[in-house]
């Protein structure tokens, strides 16, 4: 059996899985429909409360 | 995002869908397509020669639609990966006309027209749903004329603009001018291919148009059937720069926005679409308007809201800090309807529940606040997957396992489940990596023992 896991969306929530999952030292396939990750956040200019760049 | 494109533990599959999902706990066989980007991934340095040399402009997605791309795009300047995708709808080469340039240009050799789509087997020990969401179609609201007003945007399409990689660089530019800027850009080019064709005409006969065209309308050559044609043309010459002349006289006056209004609940707490709050808009609007403050100081923004709910950590004071610092007032109350002022201005009309009044007021721009909804391929993927959807269409979970699908081992974290903003994203995406790791570590520690 194999242990990977499949993370389906490569928006923030995907991404933060993907990254705290691959620390543990687990293997994940991260699979995105649009030709980049990086989601609806990607897109956001700052984020809230810390006018903190997005990207 | 940079991160995760390097981590030797993450393989990254960018343009790609979940076909099928067969097995269960520890266990689950995905079938994943790869889509056809026409380019090879593994020679693509991601230069953007090819986008640069690319003949066909295409609206921008990542812009929505407020910029555009070439046929052959990445589809943001610091998108991970990298690799550029061919748009099988615009490439004039996959569209059987004669092209190629990318092919040409590419010092990579990485363009391949004869890409197919790539079929992947994975097995995994569990699933993690982040599929996200789609912003609310503010068009289904006809008091509020999104699709008739041109300075009528949702907050996702005024995010771009105010982005400094967007396409205004940041700039509070109007749709309206834009648009009239881009039909003065396309007049212009005409006019430049009219000039070529008289210049012509008048090296051959040694005469100004003008000078000609009086005589011509005098009389003059009614005979000559080559001035004939030189007259038609300096009519359609006059015709373009008749419009074009106006429109640049309007441009002269164009300035960036800088009345602004922000109205919330497009879409959500509304019983005609989704009852539910979305939860970010309010912040969202707030940081919008003292984001547009810091960009011009001279801008005023006017918040239109049944309540303003800042609920989260340092929320609140994010707020007042806006009230105070950023020219930003709120008003209690729903707009009923908005309408077209002059110069395209958008006139709100709203009660102010606070006084008991219906009041009206212009502005340079009105952003939509609108709501957070499913997105439209999660009914597939549900499917595919086997877990159930509540009645909005949002993936269903229970308030205490708020990660946990109703199929063991299939976990879902962020908008995929309910509206939320990214710090609860975030949490919740470590909280679905925490509950899928358990599965993962412990077939791991089973193995281990078995070895």
């Amino acid at each position: 059996m194999n242990k990977d896991i499949l993370v389906i969306g490569g928006g923030i929530a995907g991404m933060q899985s993907s990254l705290d999952l691959a620390d543990m030292g687990v293997k994940v396939h991260l699979v995105e429909k649009l030709p980049s990750i990086g989601g609806k956040m990607a897109q956001l200019d700052k984020t809230f409360p810390t006018n903190d760049c997005a990207i | 995002m940079l991160d995760v494109g390097r981590h030797p533990n993450i393989s990254l599959m960018a343009y790609s869908e979940i076909e099928k999902v067969e097995g269960h706990e520890g266990n689950f066989t995905v079938t994943v397509r790869r889509k056809k980007r026409y380019v090879d991934e593994a020679k693509c340095t991601g230069c953007g020669a090819c986008a640069e040399k690319c003949p066909t402009s295409v609206p921008d997605a990542f812009n929505t639609g407020l910029g555009t791309r070439k046929a052959i795009y990445s589809y943001f300047a610091q998108g991970i990966p990298s690799t550029h995708t061919i748009d099988p709808d615009f490439c004039r080469q996959l569209n059987g006309k004669k092209c190629g340039i990318c092919q040409k240009t590419c010092q990579a050799d990485a363009i391949d027209f004869d890409q197919e789509d790539k079929i992947v087997e994975l097995d995994v020990a569990g699933i993690i749903i982040a599929a996200g969401y789609d912003v609310f179609d503010p068009s289904q609201i006809p008091e509020y004329r999104y699709s008739e007003l041109p300075n009528v945007l949702t907050a996702l399409e005024f995010e771009r603009l105010l982005s400094a990689s967007g396409p205004t660089d940041g700039h509070l530019d109007l749709p309206s001018d834009r648009a009239v800027e881009a039909e003065i850009k396309a007049l212009e080019k005409k006019i430049g291919k009219s000039k070529r064709m008289l210049e012509k005409f008048e090296k051959k006969f040694d005469e100004s148009s003008k000078q000609f065209y009086e005589k011509y309308n005098k009389g003059d050559y009614s005979d000559d059937k080559d001035r004939k044609k030189w007259a038609d043309k300096y009519a359609e010459y006059l015709a373009i720069m008749e419009p074009l002349e106006d429109l640049k006289k309007k441009a002269e006056s164009f300035t960036t926005a800088k009345r602004l209004a922000f109205i919330q609940c497009v879409g959500s707490r509304d019983f005609r679409f989704y009852p539910f709050c979305s939860g970010y808009c309010c912040m969202h609007s707030i940081k919008e308007a003292i984001i547009a403050h810091e960009h011009e100081n001279e801008t005023t923004s006017r918040i239109f809201g049944m309540d303003i709910r800042a609920i989260g950590k340092g929320f609140e004071e994010y707020k007042i800090r806006g009230g105070n610092n950023s020219n930003i007032t709120y008003v209690r109350g729903r707009v009923g309807e908005i309408s077209q002022g002059p110069n395209n201005n958008p006139v709100v009309t709203y009660e102010d529940t606070h006084e008991r009044l219906v009041k009206s007021q212009e502005f340079d721009m009105v952003i939509l606040a609108t709501a957070c909804v499913p997105t439209i391929g999660i009914i597939e993927l549900a499917k595919i997957l086997g877990v159930e959807l509540d009645k909005y269409n949002f993936i269903k979970t229970s308030p205490f396992s708020p990660v946990d699908t109703n199929v063991p081992g299939i976990f879902a974290c962020g908008c995929a489940g309910a509206p939320m903003d990214v710090p609860e994203s975030v949490a919740q995406a470590s909280s679905a990596a925490e509950r899928a790791a358990e599965i993962a570590i412990q077939l791991r520690q089973v193995q281990n023992v078995q070895f």
